[in-house]
Parts: structure tokens; sequence; C-alpha cells
């Protein structure tokens, strides 16, 4: 059998907007405050009646292609075999060139530890069988997880038979987080005629 | 617009991972590449006039290559680490030929500056010309992180190298006049008048030489800004950020008007031609604008959210 290689699928039509899995990776990584391995990105759009909320969780993407990876100066940032792409908390110098190149912007700074990290699909929990801590949370199985080198996994079957698509496919890095109906404003970084309003961490962008 | 009159909210992350260090440690290499350039093309000249423009600006450059990585140490989250780069090299990334060059280079311009000092001219113009390729790559990969790092659409092109190099280039130079005007004004009583009125003409040849390379740097600015704002949709967005948006201040105020349009009307201006302040005021001012712009580039680079 081919070897595997560990897949997302986020099922957008189920997503809520709950923030579950957001607060599942906080507990599960014991990511330190004011920054995320996983989180919720949320746009509104509309005015009433005619408004909605679109919501897209965002998570490192597991590149089989990752710029991260080619530009660790150290080789603290490699890919495993299962396609997960790991960081090595004593090797990395913190030079954030990763962050710098990541066209996904989900790598930060640990503020306690002084190095980079990101989602690692929970590699923990999957060696020993388990799902990610985000996927097993997610009350209404918006997320899904598995090889997709297996043909009989759940996961393997959503792909070929949904029409699902990545972030920013033009930075040539191949992401293994799929999404089925995400909203285009969602997935897209451009927006024009923006105005900052920069505050601690977040910027709100408006029309 | 897509949505009409409609508002749209969005809630994303936002952080900048490269800070000022970054800025500044661009900033001294270009110095450093810069008056090591100078300095070689003096030794190589051989006339006597270049003598102590030579020597100045081969003690320049390994000073100001000593300095320029303790910015990048100083940027490392684990500044206690730096050594990972020399033992855990990765030959795809950028940093890791910076590591090997940023260590070569400062080694070979202290033996440069050795052979000039003691005025051993063949053996300084053969490791002049070995040199130069050291400072040009020294410089040259700077414009390969940036642009190498490919999630921001202000770095990723083609233009970045070569505009890091040509801009180098200019402080470099200006540098080189601040210093020998120092000299000229203050510091040489020896000199008979003629031998003065010399090294003055030989000082206004350099703003002129400054300034050639200052308009191939805005012609450069220029391709590059025209391409950013005819490409896909992060590039225009980002051209917009730099020409009218938060970064236009600096970019067009700072980086084009002060600091290449005023030193090119100092320079060439028809009155100010023979005038030594002029051109010093000019270099002082295009290196300010070279460090706007080493700003505009690593901050505003990546003041665009990706998310």
């Amino acid at each position: 059998m081919a070897e595997k290689r560990y897949a997302m699928v986020i099922d957008m039509r189920r997503c809520i907007g709950c923030h579950a899995c957001t607060v599942a990776c906080k507990a599960e990584m014991a990511v330190p405050l004011n920054v995320n391995a996983t989180w919720l990105k949320i746009v509104e759009k509309g005015k009433y009646p005619d408004a909605r909320k679109f919501f897209l969780p965002r998570l490192c993407n597991n590149c089989e292609d990752a710029i991260c990876a080619r530009n660790c100066p150290t080789k603290a940032t490699y890919k495993r075999d299962d396609g997960i792409v790991m960081v090595d908390m004593h090797r990395c110098i913190g030079c954030k060139y990763c962050i710098a190149s990541c066209p996904y912007d989900v790598r930060y700074i640990n503020p306690l530890k002084n190095i980079v990290q990101k989602c690692y699909f929970c590699h923990h929990r999957v060696d020993a069988g388990l799902a990610p801590a985000c996927v097993e949370t997610c009350p209404t199985r918006a997320m899904i997880f598995g090889d997709k080198n297996d043909h009989t996994s759940e996961i393997s079957q959503i792909l070929a038979t949904n029409a699902t698509n990545v972030i920013k496919r033009e930075m040539q890095t191949n992401p293994q987080v799929f999404y089925i109906s995400a909203d285009e404003a969602a997935m897209s970084s451009v927006q024009k005629r923006i105005s900052y309003h920069t505050g601690e961490h977040y910027i709100k962008l408006r029309f | 617009m897509e949505h009409g009159d409609v508002n749209v909210v969005y809630s994303v992350q936002f952080e900048l991972p490269l800070i000022m260090y970054i800025a500044q440690y661009f900033f001294f290499t270009g110095l450093s590449a810069g008056s090591f350039v100078i300095s070689v093309i003096a030794t190589m000249l051989g006339r006597k006039e270049f003598k102590p423009i030579g020597k100045i600006t081969a003690i320049l450059a390994p000073v100001l290559l000593i300095i320029a990585p303790l910015n990048l140490i100083a940027d490392l989250e684990q500044p206690l680490r730096f050594w990972h780069l020399f033992l855990f090299y990765n030959w795809t990334s950028p940093i890791t030929y910076g590591s090997f060059l940023l260590t070569a280079y400062p080694v070979m311009g202290i033996f440069y500056a050795a052979m000039v000092y003691t005025n051993r001219n063949t053996a300084a113009k053969v490791l002049g010309l070995m040199g130069i390729p050291l400072a040009i790559s020294v410089h040259g990969y700077t414009g390969f992180i940036l642009a190498l790092a490919k999630a921001r659409a202000l770095w990723n092109t083609a233009a970045m190298p070569t505009i890091f190099l040509v801009s180098a280039m200019v402080s470099g130079i200006g540098l080189v006049i601040i210093i020998a005007a120092i000299r000229w004004k203050w510091f040489d009583r020896k000199s008979s008048p003629e031998q003065k009125e010399k090294d003055r003409k030989l000082i206004l040849q350099l703003g002129q030489f400054m300034a050639y390379v200052l308009l191939l740097d805005l012609f450069l600015i220029m391709s590059d800004i025209l391409v950013l704002l005819t490409a896909h949709e992060d590039a225009y967005e980002v051209g917009m950020l730099i020409l009218t948006g938060n970064f236009a201040p600096l970019f067009v105020g700072v980086e084009l008007i002060l600091g290449a349009f005023i030193p090119l009307i100092l320079i060439f201006g028809p009155r100010l031609r023979n005038s030594l302040t002029a051109v010093v005021v000019a270099s002082i001012l295009a290196n300010i604008g070279v460090y706007a712009m080493r700003y505009v580039m690593v901050i505003g680079g990546q003041t665009v959210p990706l998310s």
C-alpha cells in the first residue's frame, strides 16, 4: 500500500461558526494567549434583512510543497513521511522567515517558548490512532480527517465525490486542507478599498 | 464591486514577523557592499588621487558588515541558537547562503583592507577582484530573501535583488561622499592647495556617479511598480498601498521625492554643479531615501494581511 498522506476536508455547508475547533486546539496544544494555531475567519456580508455570516476555519494546510520547509534555514521545519509539516522546537532559532513566507498566515511565535509553532494535525493523537482535537470536537462533523491515499477512507471518498477547493492554489504549495462550498470573500485575502484599524491582534477590514 | 452597496466585515489575524532590525540589516549590508565596490574601483584604476577614497572605503566595508549581522541575531527569538545556522544548514533557504556569505565576506574585506593600507597594490587588486562577486552576492542574497518569501506580493518579484543591489550602490557612494567630505574639510591639513582642489573635484565626480546610479534605481523602481499595478490582485493591492495608502508618505515622500528627486536636482542643477555642500546634502538625502526604501519594503510588504 502507498504511504500515508494525511489531509482534511472542511465542509462549509455544515460549519456553524461555533469556534469549538479553536478552543479544542488551544486546550490540546496548550496554545498561549493572543496566538492561535486554528482560528475562524468570519466574514459578514450584506444588510439586514439580506445579511449572513460566512466562516472559514483556518489551520496549517500542511502543504505538500511547503514554502516554510523550503525556506527554513536550519531544517527545523520538516515534512514527516505522512505529509505532516513539523517544527522541531529544539532546532528552531526563531528567525520568523517561515512566518514571512507562509501565504496562509497560520504560523505564530509562541510567546512563552520563543519559537515558531503551528498546527501539526495533532500528530501525537494521529500516531495513537485518534483524530485531531478539532475534528473530534466539531459538533456538526464539518471537519473530516484521514489518509488521502487509503481509498476506503471517508476522506478519500468525500474528496472524490465533492467539489472541493483550497486556499491560494496559485502559490504552488499543494495544500492538504480542502474546503467544500467556502465563500469567495472568506477564501480570498484581497480586499479592495481597505481601511486599517489595527487593534492588538486583529484588523477589521471594512468596505 | 461584486457585492454592490453591502457592508463586509472581516476578522483576520495579523502580525508582523520581521521588524525594524531586518530593514536596518539590509541598509548596513547595502552600505558595506556599495563602499567595497567603490574601493575596488578606486584600487583598480590605480590613479594616485583615488588613493584616499580607496582607503576610507576599504575600512568601511568590513566594519559595516560586522555591525550588520548583529541586527540579525538581535532579531532572532532565540539569539543564542544562531549557530544552528551553520550546523543545520538547508541549501534551499536563502538565509543559509547568507550565513556563509556573511562570514566569508568580512574576512575577505579585512585582508583586502590590510593590502590597501600596506600599499601592496597587486595583492590588493587580486583580492579586490575576488571580493567583488562576494560583495555583490552578500547584498544580492538579501534581495533573494525577500523575493523567495513568496507569500508577500511586494517582495516576490524578479526585480527585487537588482533593486537592492542598485540602491546599495547609491547608499554606499553616498556614505563615501559624506566621509570624504568630512576628511577634506576638517582632517586634511597636510595637502597642498592644488591637491585639495583635486580632491574636491573627485568628490564632485563621485556625486555625479551617485546621481547616475540613482537614475538607474529610479528606473528599476518604476518598472517594479508598473508591473505590480498590472499583475494579480495581491500585487495591485500592495502597489496601491505604497503609492496612495498608508506607506505613501514614506515611499513617495521620503524615498522618491526626498531621497531621489531632490538629490538629482542638487547634483545636476546648473547653479549647484560646483558646490560641495550640495553634493554632501544630496548624499545624506539619498541615504535617508534608501533607508526609507528598506523600511517600506520590509514593513510595508508585510502590512497587507494574508487571510
